[in-house]
């Protein structure tokens, strides 16, 4: 029957395998697959990323991972249980603004037959986008680390720490670095910065880390020195901002000009995407954050990371290769549902349980989610800058490289 | 002015029925959408109107009445499980309370000063908001409690609802619009507008007539922030403060018609539409067209046509309701 | 304590440095033209993107790109007034508000499209270092651009009262009219005002470059300091706007430090409607509108 196929590919079909061939030859000699026709309907989900606006860079970066893990299950045969059907990805720009997401979240949903749909980096935007969804009952994956999203929800699925798992997880690097650590913490005041800084203040006592300052700050900084300045003034020896990359461009370099000596554990965030390293250069070198995905912590991401690089000439940072990821669990689930229903898709989900694949390329080494949404077995890694690349450092299980002492 | 003669009712009855009807006809969840954002921003524009087109105050600050219709029914809901059908008139009360500390402040300034006011107390109000996070959630902003269908909490399943709602209060916004414009007050509004120095030498209560309208103005577009935020289910105070709902509340008024009672409808449509289709055919990736394109009608509004594009919808009536009667005296359209 | 103060203030002053070079452009164009220009911070962005791409095309250091930046956007200033602001002169506050905010929106938008979101940022030599007086820090670059800002301010005040033209700026600014009458020509002046105020704007651009990056949206921040400046300074006066800028940066540094974080702007917007409730013509009064 395969045979029969073959012989009456359209030549419409044989244009686009030509081009997809030529696009995208590092893919195809890596995972090592042959070319299918496409006979089955494709599934179509949605990608909701802030491609415009404060988030373009990491925006445009998780639309390039998005398309290329859809790239991948297709190259790997598509959805086998509906006939080899292809994944499709309808990918939308909420311009790093909360009504763009609940509209184009709205407009995706209801303008396409979407079976799921993945998003939106920032957590102020994903919490709008998983309203949405939830009311349309539509399955969301998200990478987005606010503990809000797992709070009252039956649509949103988590497969990555926390950001109060985050907070831990600095806490405990912090005491790596110094016995009796003295944390300032800096926060933008949206979602994200509200969400870890929580978690590092409710959490601190039990780690026997002092926060000596507590400081939320408009996103959007014109200026540092001043937030450094009471940084100074307040004896801290170790700072956590947890900020996106244009404020922490700023603070990294308030930070160096007003000759501040203090240990920084930069989160995550801005932190560890290629651009930090692309504006603030050298300076990167040694600095801790923690990542809820980086390219070192399996041989499958390293995989990915190396088509990702080749394709785009950087590395596959945190968001972009934990939604490679999430595209994957997206299509196991279409796998077990054998169908494009959102809600049986959305049932595949909840009885998702991987452990190996790209599915499960995360740290922990697998996916299962509780009924709140959450990954039961997600944690986050500390990484460290180290020669203009990302390492995983901690904890032992999953340190991929030695910590660089400063 | 138009007046309302037969004909006038007729074509009016027949648009109106149109509008009601068409939810029934458009199934199209998006598309309704763009339909609700339309009537919104008209409203919120027929309401500016009151203050910038007619008294020619030109806010670009009336967010703030925006943010607190939003965030008073938000809170009462939310807090004190309020609904907010009252909660939409509390925070219509506490709009127009607010404007009169405001409007004393502002309306000692003239001009572009004037605007810079409204501005910053639009941004003094956000920036409030933004650092209290005990009673109103901070930057975080909050999410309505999903209560699936429940009318008398103003939260409904399907979009045809709260097109109705909002439609409603842009036919209670262009009454009252209409009815302050034949009244003693609209004429007041219109020379304190033209001339306040003038209007005041012949008696008239400046200072007055422009407080009490922006009382009304402030009322009517706190309710819309209530709608809005029923209806996108979400709030913060970037949106709820936005400088963008200030400026569309303007522009839609400057491009339809600046005090006009039809302007601001005719320059919502033109201008959701040509976003909402720009939108769609460009889809997601393409920052920055959109907005280009807008602002460049607006540039050619502004250069072109500065009374606005109504103009364009009236001669083209006329030429409707002329072309269609024998008697063409009896129809007298003042523009 | 009193270190911590005297930073607050130091930095405070610095950033005030920027703020005021864009806030006397603004009010230039008022004072001269009388329209708010609230493209102000656009052209800010563009004299930052121009000095960028000369960066990282021909590796010229910001300071030095000054000498390109500033003639291109007096050019453009007066092309500006030429094609678009002349044409809105006798039409009234709307639509000479409308207009400025409008072309606002299409600069960021047409930079969107051909710069994208991304940041750009300059490395230049002096960008991370500073220099320490006992133990107040003064960011190199910072200071470079404070240092600029305040002589470029000086000689716009040299321009303003010791040159014929200049004086004839401010003829055109106290009274149209009876400028007009006098034999000053109105168009050449507005065009040389609003060319002045955006070499400003672009050189506040190219001086921010070694310490601050460079976006489409880059420019809002900094017009709204400079839109409260203009005001507290009273619109139209430019020794008022530097005054104002300088004390502006103070106020948010200080209430970042006092305060709080997120509470810089607070101080600066309750300062600013303090002084509308208290003294609406702004600090210098008598020159109201």
């Amino acid at each position: 029957m395969a045979t029969t196929r073959m012989a009456t590919i359209p030549r419409r079909h044989a244009r686009r395998d030509f081009l997809k061939k030529s696009a995208s030859v590092a893919a195809v000699a890596a995972f090592g697959t042959t070319r299918k026709a496409f006979a089955a309907e494709p599934v179509n989900i949605g990608g909701l990323y802030p491609v415009t606006g404060s988030f373009a860079q990491i925006g445009q970066g998780c639309v390039n991972a998005a398309k290329l893990a859809v790239q991948m299950v297709n190259d790997a045969g598509g959805i086998k249980s509906l006939g080899g059907a292809p994944l499709n990805l309808i990918v939308s720009d909420v311009q790093s603004d909360t009504t763009v997401t609940r509209t184009e979240t709205d407009r995706l949903i209801s303008g396409y037959k979407l079976s799921a749909i993945h998003g939106c980096f920032a957590s102020a935007l994903t919490l709008i986008a998983s309203e949405v969804a939830e009311r349309a009952k539509m399955p969301l994956l998200t990478g987005s680390s606010s503990d809000q999203l797992n709070k009252d929800r039956h649509y949103t699925f988590t497969p990555f720490c926390r950001a109060s798992q985050f907070a831990l997880a600095q806490l405990q690097m912090s005491k790596l670095v110094s016995d009796a650590p003295k944390v300032a913490v800096i926060f933008e005041n949206t979602a994200f910065g509200t969400s870890t800084s929580n978690g590092l203040r409710e959490q601190a006592p039990g780690q026997g880390v002092e926060i000596v300052m507590f400081e939320p700050y408009s996103a959007g900084l014109t200026d540092a020195s001043p937030l450094i300045n009471k940084v100074k003034a307040s004896g801290a020896n170790m700072l956590f901002p947890v900020s996106y990359l244009n404020d922490l461009i700023l603070i990294i370099r308030a930070i160096k000009q007003n000759s501040l000596q203090i240990a920084i554990n930069g989160g995550s965030g801005g932190f560890v995407i290629p651009d930090f390293y692309k504006n603030v250069g050298a300076v990167a070198e040694g600095l801790l954050g923690v990542a809820h995905w980086n390219h070192d912590v399996n041989a499958d991401a390293q995989k990915v990371n190396a088509v990702y690089k080749q394709q785009h000439g950087e590395f596959l940072f945190e968001y972009a290769g934990g939604l490679v990821a999430q595209t994957f669990m997206i299509a196991d689930a279409l796998e077990r549902a054998a169908s494009v229903d959102p809600q049986k898709v959305r049932d595949a989900l909840s009885t998702l349980d991987v452990s190996s694949g790209y599915a499960a390329m995360g740290p922990g080494g697998r996916v299962k989610f509780g009924p709140d949404g959450k990954n039961i077995y997600a944690h986050p890694v500390g990484v460290q800058w180290q020669h203009a690349d990302l390492a995983a450092v901690f904890p032992k299980e999953d340190a991929r490289a030695p910590i660089v002492k400063a | 002015m138009r007046r309302f003669t037969s004909r006038n009712t007729v074509w009016i009855c027949l648009l109106f029925g149109a509008v009601l009807a068409v939810p029934l006809f458009v199934s199209n969840s998006f598309a309704i959408d763009i339909c609700i954002r339309i009537l919104l921003f008209a409203f919120i524009g027929v309401a500016w109107n009151l203050m910038g087109g007619y008294a020619k105050q030109l806010s670009l600050g009336h967010a703030a009445y925006f943010g607190l219709g939003a965030y008073t029914s938000t809170i009462l809901l939310i807090r004190y499980g309020v609904s907010p059908w009252i909660g939409m008139l509390v925070g219509g009360i506490v709009a127009m309370l607010a404007s009169l500390p405001i409007g004393a402040l502002c309306f000692r300034l003239r001009g572009p000063y004037f605007a810079i006011a409204t501005i910053a107390t639009a941004q003094v109000l956000m920036l409030l908001f933004l650092k209290f996070r005990d009673f109103a959630w901070g930057a975080e902003g909050t999410t309505i409690p999903n209560l699936g269908d429940a009318p008398l909490m103003m939260q409904f399943e399907g979009k045809a609802p709260y097109y109705y709602i909002v439609l409603a209060l842009l036919v209670i916004g262009l009454v009252v619009t209409y009815c302050i414009e034949r009244s003693w007050i609209g004429y007041y509004l219109v020379a304190v507008g033209e001339d306040e120095d003038a209007a005041e030498a012949i008696g008239v209560d400046a200072q007055g007539i422009k407080r009490n309208i922006y009382l009304i103005s402030a009322f009517l577009t706190a309710l819309a922030g209530t709608f809005y935020v029923q209806y996108i289910y979400f709030i913060d105070p970037n949106t709820a403060f936005s400088f963008n709902v200030s400026v569309e509340a303007a522009l839609v008024s400057i491009v339809g018609g600046i005090g006009t009672l039809w302007g601001p409808v005719v320059g919502t449509v033109f201008l959701e539409a040509t976003s909402a289709l720009l939108q769609s055919w460009l889809g997601g990736g393409h920052g920055g067209v959109q907005l280009t394109v807008y602002s460049l009608i607006l540039i050619a509004v502004i250069l072109i046509r500065p009374a606005g594009l109504i103009g364009i919808v009236t001669e083209f009536y006329a030429r409707l309701v002329r072309s269609g009667a024998a008697t063409a005296k009896e129809v007298r359209l003042d523009a | 304590m009193l270190t911590t103060v005297a930073q607050a203030v130091v930095n405070g002053l610095l950033i005030g440095g920027i703020y005021a070079l864009v806030s006397i452009g603004v009010t230039l164009i008022f004072g001269v033209v009388k329209i708010v220009n609230f493209a102000q911070g656009e052209f800010v962005m563009i004299g930052m993107y121009i000095s960028y791409f000369l960066a990282s095309s021909f590796g010229i250091d910001p300071l030095v790109s000054l000498i390109v930046v500033m003639p291109a956007l007096f050019v453009i200033g007066v092309l500006l007034q030429h094609l678009l602001i002349r044409r809105v002169l006798a039409l009234g506050d709307m639509p000479q508000i409308f207009l400025t905010f409008a072309l606002s929106l299409l600069v960021v938008n047409v930079a969107l499209l051909l710069f994208t979101a991304n940041y750009r940022t300059v490395q230049a030599p002096y960008s991370e270092t500073a220099i320490h007086l006992g133990a107040i820090n003064l960011p190199v670059a910072k200071l470079i651009a404070f240092v600029v800002a305040m002589t470029l301010s000086a000689v716009l005040w040299v321009f303003l009262h010791a040159t014929d033209l200049g004086k004839a700026m401010r003829a055109a600014a106290q009274n149209r009219d009876v400028a007009m009458l006098m034999g000053i020509n109105p168009d050449r002046v507005f065009s040389v005002a609003v060319g002045v105020a955006l070499a400003l704007a672009g050189a506040a651009g190219a001086l921010l470059m070694p310490f601050y990056p460079a976006y489409p949206l880059v420019g809002q921040v900094f017009v709204l300091m400079a839109f409260v400046a203009v005001v507290l300074g009273t619109l139209g006066n430019v020794t008022g706007a530097l005054i104002a800028s300088l004390m502006m940066g103070v106020a948010e540094s200080l209430g970042i430090q006092f305060v709080g974080a997120d509470s810089g702007l607070i101080v600066v917007f309750v300062m600013l409607l303090l002084t509308l409730a208290l003294r609406p013509s702004g600090l210098f009064g008598g020159r109201s509108r």
